[in-house]
C-alpha cells in the first residue's frame, strides 16, 4: 500500500472515526494501532526512539488537556473540592468527571496528531507534493524547486561560515551573520537567475493556459461562500439538507474548476503512483468505512460509539462491532505500506 | 544551419556592445568549438541561438539570425526549446527536481506529451547517456560528472537538432570532465546532431572539433576549420604554444599527434624527494596527521612540510583527501598527529591564533565577498584583526592584485578573475606568512590563470609559502617547488615536480607529452638550439 | 489599479469568513448548543481556512508572469527554510527562528502578492521537510501569508511618505515585525483552538457567556504561547534591525537584473 490516493482514503476513514467518538476503549485501540503503524513505518533502528518520542507526546497531551479541563469546566457529580464560586474562572467545584473528560480530549487530540504524522511518514516529500493540483503549478514547481535547492543550504552556510571565520570573523555577535547570511543569498539568487535561463531554454512558460484566472477566482469564493453559507445555516439549526445540499454544489464546482484548469494548463507528470492490488483493496475499504460512518453521522446513528463521563462517572461500553472501527487505522500494517526507497 | 549577419547585441546598463557586427554560419552536423576569453561574449553569442538573448536578458539586438530556418529573436526561448537545447556550466544549478528521471523529463512535462511516451524518451536518454539504474536516485547525491549528465539528457529528451553547450565541464574535475567529453562524442557518432560547445580549456575539445568560432572580444567572431582559426588565437593551450614556437603547420590540436622531435641534450637532472636544503626555514608542518570520520579513514598517517617561500601543490583525484588535509591543519576538523607552525606546536591552538598566520581562499570566492565596495572588503579583514592600515598600504596592497583602478567597484560585479583577486586581496591584507588557495583555476580562462600565476610568484617572492590544492596539471606544473599528491588519504608521491610532471602517466603535462625524456615540463623549459625536426614525423 | 481593487476584495472577503469562522464560538450563541455542530466544529473551520488559503494562492500566482519569478521565490523559500534550522544566537528564553525576517522583507519590496506567497508557501516547504503536514497547516500558510501581504501595503503607505532609503524605514519595519512576532501566536492560538475546545457534551464554551470564554481563550494564549511570542517579537526586531538593510540592497540589485526592455537595434528606446 503506497499510492497517495490509498493513504488520503486512510486519512479520511480515521479522521470521521476520530471525529465520531469520544469512547475511551475506542480511543485507546484506535491509538494503540495508530502506534503500531508509525514503528512498521519507521526505520528499524529508529523505531525505539519513535516510539518513545511519541508516548511522551501523548502522554503530555492527556496530563496537560486534563488539568486545564479540571481547572477551568465545574461540572459533574464527583467533587473533589471546591474554590470560592467568585474566583474568575477557576472558581467553583473540581470534579473528577471533568478530569477524566479533559483526558479523553487529549487522546483525540494526540489521535488526531499522531494520524497525520504518520500520513507524512507514510508518503514521500514527492507523492505529498504530487497532490497539489495542476491548477496550481506554478507553486508546484516552486515547491519542488525549494525541495531541491534545500539540502545544499545547510553545506554552503558552513562552507561560506568557514571561510569568513578564518578570514577573523569571530562568529560572536548577531551582525557576525551578515558576512554569511549576504554571500549565501546573493549566490542563491544568481542560481535562481541561471535556474530559471534554464527552465526558460527547456520550454517552460509560466502563463500557460491561466486564461481566465478571474472567471476560475470566482468560482472559488463562490464555492467556500456556499460552504460556510452551509454551515452558518447548519449552526442555527435549519434542516440539515440545505446545508449538505450547498456542500454538494460547492464540491462538484470545485472538481470541475480544478480539472478544467488542469486540462488548460497542458502539463503531463512523468511519475504516477504504481497500483497495486493492496492499493485498491485499502482505497476500496477505506472509502466505504468512511461513507458508512458519514451515512451514520447524518442518520444522527451515532450513539452506539459515543461515550460522555458526565453527569456522573460511568464505565465506558462498547458493542463489538464498535471494536473493529477501532482496527482500521491499523489495517495498513498488514499490506506493505513501505516503498523500501529511502 | 545557423547563420548570422551584422550581429548586434549590447546589455542593459552597458556601456559597449558585446556583439557587434559578427557574421558567420555554423556547418550542419559539425562539432563546434567556440573558443574565446572570459567576457569576450561566448555565453552570450550560445545564448543568441535559441533566444534566451534577448528574450530572457533583455538589452538592445540587431543584425540577422536564422537558426534552422527561423528566427529565435522573434519566436523567443519557449519555441525554440522544440529544435535547439541549450546544457550550462554550473551542474548544481540547473535542476527543479530532485530525482534524476523527473529532471529529464522537465522539458517535456512543458509540451503534455502523453506519459508513455515520456517514459520511453527517458529512457533512451538516459541510455544515451549511461544513466541507466540511475533514474530513481536523488541528484544531490550524484557526483559532479553525473549531474552534468543528467543536465544533458534532460537537453536531449526533446530530441533537438542542435545541441549547445556553455562551457559544460569547467566546474568540474578532470575524471569529471573526460567523462562528460566521452559521452558528447559518443552522441555525435549515434545522432544527428550539429553540437557547438564552449570551453576554456581548448586542449580538450580541440582534438575532435571540426570547426572552431573564435570571439576576439571586439564583438566579432570568426569561424573556420581549427587550422584556420588557430594561429589567430592568443591564448592557446601549451601544445599549441609549442607548435606555433616550433612553426609547425598544419598545428597538430594533440600531443600525439607532433611529429617526432630530436632533442640533442638531456634535459636538467631531476631530483625525486622533497628537498628541504631549498627553503631552509619551516614554515608549517604535520607529522603523522590522521582523519577519522564516522568510521571512515579520510586521512592515513600525512606528513609534509612547507618551507619558508616556498609553494607546494597538492594534487590528486577528487576524494583522496586534499580539502580535508586543508580543514585538518586549521583545526577545522579532528585529526590526530602533530601540526606545527613557526615552529610552535598547534594542536591545541584556537582558530583565532592560527588564522593570524594562515590566509585560506575557498574554492569559491564568492563565499567571502559581501561587502560594497573592493575596499570595505579590505577593511572587513582588518577590522576582523582588530587592524588599521593608512590608505597608501591599503592602495599599495590592491596594486599588488592588480586592483587599483577596481577600488570603489562593487565586488559582486566584477568577472570571475577579478572576483578571485579581490578575494585573494582581501584574506592577505594584513600580510599573512602562509596562504592556502583551494582549487583556484576552477572556471578561469588562460590569461586569468596566467595572471594568477604571475600573482602567486610574486607572492611568494616576498618570502611567503603557498599551498595550492589543484586538479590542474599544467597549473601546478607553472607554479609548484614541491608537488604533495594524495591516493585515498595516502601520501602517494610527495618530491620534487620534475619527475612526477614528466613520467606519471596521469600528471603528465603536455611539454612532457611532447618532449619525453628530456625532463622539459613547461613550455619555458623548451631550449630551441637543441631541437631538430625530423621531416618525416 | 481594477486590478489592486479586485485583490482588495477578494483578501478583505477571505479575511471576513476567516474570522467570522473562528469567531463563530464566541459570537453565533447556538453553535454552543449543537451537539453535532460541535463535533463538526473544527472540521469545518479548517476546510473553509483551506478554501480560503486556496483562493489566496489562486489570486496570487497570477503574479509570477515568467520563470525567473518562480526560481526566485523557490530559492528565497528553500533558504528561509533553511535559516530555521540555523542556530543563530538570539538571547531569549525560547528558540527563535528567523522565519519572518524574509517575509516581511519579501512583501515589502516585491508587493503584497509576492509577500503572500513568500509566507504561505515558506509554510507548505517547512511543512513538508519536517513531516509537518497536517491540519495546521492551512492556518500556518494563511497567517504567515497575511504576515508577507501586509508588508506590502506598508511599501504602499512608505512610498507615499517618501520613506525609502532612510533610517525611519527601518524603525518602522522593525516595529511591523515586532507587531506580527506577537500576532502570528495569538492568531495561531485562534486556528488551534476549535481542537481543543470543539467537542461534544460540556465544552469550554457550552452555556458560558462572552466574557468567560474570551477570558478562558486569554489565560490559554498566556499559558500556552505568550513566552514564545514575546522571544520571536524580540528576535524579529533584532534581526530586522541589523539585516533589513543590507537585505534590501540585494534586492535592489537583483530586481535590476530581473526587470528590462527588450530593444531592436535602430529602434528608438
Amino acid at each position: 500500500m503506497t499510492a497517495s490516493l490509498a493513504w488520503l482514503a486512510w486519512l479520511l476513514a480515521s479522521l470521521i472515526i476520530l471525529l465520531s467518538t469520544r469512547n475511551p476503549l475506542l480511543l485507546v485501540v484506535f491509538l494503540s494501532l495508530l502506534l503500531a503503524l508509525g514503528i512498521r513505518l519507521s526505520a528499524p533502528p529508529d523505531r525505539k526512539r519513535w516510539l518513545g518520542q511519541n508516548l511522551r507526546f501523548i502522554g503530555t497531551m492527556i496530563l496537560l488537556s486534563a488539568l486545564i479541563n479540571f481547572i477551568f469546566t465545574h461540572t459533574g457529580a464527583t467533587r473533589l473540592f471546591s474554590l470560592p464560586k467568585d474566583w474568575f474562572l477557576i472558581g467553583g467545584p473540581f470534579t473528577l468527571e471533568s478530569l477524566v473528560y479533559g483526558g479523553i480530549n487529549g487522546l483525540v487530540i494526540s489521535s488526531l496528531y499522531l494520524t497525520f504524522t504518520l500520513l507524512n511518514k507514510a508518503l514521500s516529500i514527492q507523492q505529498l507534493t504530487r497532490l497539489i493540483p495542476n491548477a496550481f503549478y506554478p507553486l508546484t514547481l516552486i515547491t519542488t524547486i525549494s525541495l531541491t535547492f534545500f539540502p545544499s543550504i545547510q553545506e554552503r552556510t558552513r562552507q561560506i561560515k568557514e571561510a569568513q571565520m578564518i578570514r577573523g570573523n569571530p562568529m560572536e555577535k548577531l551582525t557576525d551573520w551578515i558576512p554569511i547570511l549576504i554571500p549565501l543569498m546573493v549566490t542563491s539568487l544568481e542560481n535562481a537567475i541561471q535556474l530559471s535561463e534554464s527552465m526558460t531554454a527547456r520550454g517552460f512558460q509560466a502563463n500557460k493556459g491561466s486564461r481566465k484566472p478571474s472567471a476560475g477566482l470566482a468560482i472559488l469564493i463562490l464555492a467556500t461562500f456556499l460552504v460556510f453559507a452551509g454551515w452558518v445555516l447548519s449552526l442555527f439549526n435549519y434542516p440539515l439538507w440545505i446545508s449538505w445540499g450547498l456542500y454538494l454544489i460547492a464540491a462538484v464546482s470545485l472538481a470541475l474548476l480544478l480539472s478544467a484548469q488542469s486540462r488548460a494548463i497542458q502539463i503531463t507528470h512523468l511519475h504516477q503512483d504504481r497500483w497495486e492490488k493492496t492499493d485498491v483493496f485499502a482505497t476500496s475499504t477505506f472509502t466505504l468505512v468512511f461513507l458508512v460512518l458519514l451515512g451514520l453521522i447524518l442518520g444522527q446513528k451515532t450513539a452506539f460509539l459515543s461515550y460522555s463521563p458526565y453527569p456522573a462517572l460511568a464505565f465506558p461500553t462498547l458493542p463489538p462491532a464498535a471494536w473493529l472501527l477501532g482496527l482500521v487505522p491499523g489495517l495498513p500494517i498488514l499490506l506493505r505500506p513501505h516503498d523500501h526507497r529511502d | 544551419m545557423i547563420t548570422a549577419t551584422d550581429l548586434f547585441f549590447q546589455y542593459p546598463q552597458s556601456a559597449s556592445p558585446i556583439l557587434k557586427g559578427a557574421s558567420f554560419s555554423i556547418q550542419p552536423g559539425s562539432l563546434t568549438l567556440i573558443a574565446g576569453a572570459s567576457g569576450s561574449g561566448k555565453s552570450t553569442l550560445l545564448r543568441c541561438f535559441n533566444g534566451l538573448v534577448p528574450h530572457f536578458t533583455g538589452g538592445e539586438i540587431g543584425g540577422k539570425l536564422e537558426v534552422l530556418g527561423k528566427d529565435p529573436i522573434r519566436l523567443g526561448p519557449e519555441q525554440m526549446a522544440a529544435w535547439i537545447s541549450l546544457v550550462f556550466q554550473e551542474p548544481e544549478t540547473q535542476f527543479v527536481y530532485d530525482q534524476v528521471d523527473e529532471e529529464i523529463a522537465f522539458a517535456l512535462e512543458q509540451t503534455g506529451l502523453p506519459r508513455s511516451e515520456m517514459q520511453a524518451r527517458v529512457d533512451s536518454a538516459c541510455q544515451f547517456l549511461g544513466l541507466d539504474g540511475l533514474q530513481s536516485r536523488r541528484i544531490a547525491t550524484l557526483s559532479g560528472g553525473e549531474k552534468q549528465r543528467v543536465a544533458i539528457a534532460g537537453a536531449l529528451v526533446t530530441q533537438p537538432k542542435i545541441l549547445i553547450l556553455d562551457e559544460p565541464t569547467s566546474q568540474l574535475d578532470p575524471q569529471g570532465a573526460d567523462e562528460i567529453l566521452r559521452y558528447i562524442l559518443d552522441l555525435r557518432q549515434k545522432l544527428d546532431l550539429t553540437i557547438l560547445i564552449s570551453e576554456h580549456r581548448l586542449e580538450r575539445v580541440l582534438p575532435y572539433a571540426d570547426r572552431v568560432a573564435w570571439l576576439p572580444g571586439d564583438g566579432s567572431v570568426h569561424e573556420g576549420p581549427p587550422q584556420e582559426i588557430l594561429p589567430l588565437l592568443e591564448q592557446v593551450p601549451p601544445s599549441v604554444q609549442i607548435a606555433k614556437q616550433l612553426d609547425l603547420s598544419p598545428i597538430p590540436t594533440r600531443p600525439e599527434d607532433f611529429p617526432r622531435v630530436q632533442v640533442n641534450k638531456s634535459g636538467p637532472e631531476l631530483t625525486a624527494g622533497p628537498n628541504p636544503a631549498i627553503f631552509p626555514v619551516e614554515s608549517l608542518s604535520a607529522t603523522n596527521l590522521a582523519v577519522t570520520l564516522g568510521n571512515r579513514e579520510i586521512l592515513k598517517q600525512v606528513s609534509f612540510r612547507l618551507g619558508q617561500g616556498e609553494l607546494l601543490t597538492l594534487m590528486g583525484a577528487n576524494g583522496a583527501g586534499k580539502t580535508t588535509l586543508l580543514r585538518a591543519v586549521l583545526g577545522l576538523v579532528p585529526s590526530q598527529g602533530a601540526r606545527m607552525i613557526m615552529g610552535e606546536h598547534i594542536e591545541n591552538a584556537s582558530l583565532n591564533a592560527l588564522i593570524r598566520q594562515v590566509a585560506y581562499l575557498p574554492q569559491n570566492p564568492n563565499d567571502l565577498l559581501f561587502a560594497d565596495s573592493v575596499l570595505d572588503e579590505m577593511n572587513v579583514t582588518l577590522a576582523n584583526h582588530d587592524l588599521s592600515l593608512p590608505p597608501d598600504e591599503i592602495q599599495q596592497h590592491l596594486a599588488r592584485f592588480g586592483l587599483s583602478k577596481l577600488t570603489a567597484a562593487y565586488p559582486r560585479d566584477l568577472s570571475v578573475g577579478e572576483r578571485q583577486r579581490v578575494a585573494l586581496a582581501a584574506i592577505t591584507i594584513y600580510d599573512p606568512p602562509i596562504l592556502f588557495l583551494d582549487e583556484p583555476t576552477r572556471g578561469l580562462d588562460y590569461g586569468s590563470k596566467r595572471e594568477l600565476v604571475k600573482l602567486l610568484k610574486k607572492w611568494q617572492k616576498r618570502d611567503k609559502s603557498i599551498l595550492v590544492v589543484t586538479h590542474d596539471v599544467e597549473f601546478a606544473a607553472l607554479l609548484a617547488d614541491t608537488v604533495l599528491v594524495l591516493d585515498q588519504g595516502q601520501v602517494a608521491y610527495h618530491g620534487a615536480p620534475g619527475p612526477l610532471f614528466t613520467q606519471s602517466p596521469v600528471y603528465q603535462t603536455q611539454t612532457a607529452k611532447i618532449f619525453p625524456g628530456t625532463g622539459w615540463y613547461r613550455p619555458a623549459d623548451i631550449d630551441p638550439a637543441q631541437i631538430s625536426l625530423s621531416e618525416n614525423g | 489599479m481594477k486590478l489592486r481593487l479586485q485583490s482588495l476584495l477578494i483578501n478583505s472577503f477571505v479575511f471576513l469568513l476567516g474570522i467570522l469562522s473562528l469567531l463563530a464560538p464566541f459570537v453565533v450563541p447556538q453553535a454552543r448548543t449543537s451537539t453535532f455542530s460541535s463535533t463538526s466544529f473544527p472540521v469545518m473551520v479548517s476546510l473553509i481556512v483551506v478554501l480560503c488559503v486556496l483562493i489566496l494562492l489562486f489570486e496570487a500566482q497570477s503574479t509570477l508572469l515568467n520563470a525567473k519569478l518562480i526560481a526566485f521565490l523557490g530559492v528565497l523559500i528553500a533558504l528561509n527554510a533553511g535559516l530555521r534550522f540555523l542556530e543563530i544566537a538570539i538571547p531569549g528564553p525560547a528558540g527563535f527562528s528567523p522565519v519572518f525576517f524574509l517575509i516581511i522583507l519579501t512583501g515589502y519590496y516585491f508587493g503584497g502578492r509576492m509577500g503572500f506567497l513568500m509566507g504561505a508557501m515558506t509554510m507548505l516547504v517547512s511543512g513538508l521537510l519536517t513531516g509537518g503536514v497536517g491540519p495546521w497547516l492551512p492556518g500556518q500558510m494563511i497567517t504567515a501569508g497575511w504576515v508577507g501581504q501586509s508588508a506590502g501595503f506598508l511599501r504602499f503607505i512608505f512610498r507615499k511618505l517618501n520613506f525609502a532609503g532612510n533610517p525611519v524605514e527601518i524603525i518602522f519595519l522593525a516595529i511591523f515585525s515586532a507587531i506580527w512576532g506577537m500576532l502570528y501566536g495569538a492568531i495561531m492560538n485562534l486556528w488551534f483552538w476549535p481542537f481543543l475546545a470543539g467537542a461534544p457534551g460540556q465544552t469550554w464554551f457550552q452555556g458560558a457567556s462572552l466574557a468567560e470564554n474570551f477570558g478562558r481563550y486569554l489565560t490559554y494564549y498566556l499559558a500556552t504561547s505568550v513566552v514564545w511570542d514575546v522571544t520571536r517579537s524580540v528576535g524579529n526586531v533584532l534581526v530586522v534591525s541589523f539585516f533589513a538593510r543590507p537585505v534590501l540592497q540585494i534586492f535592489d540589485r537583483f530586481n535590476r537584473r530581473f526587470s528590462f526592455q527588450i530593444v531592436k537595434e535602430g529602434e528608438p528606446l
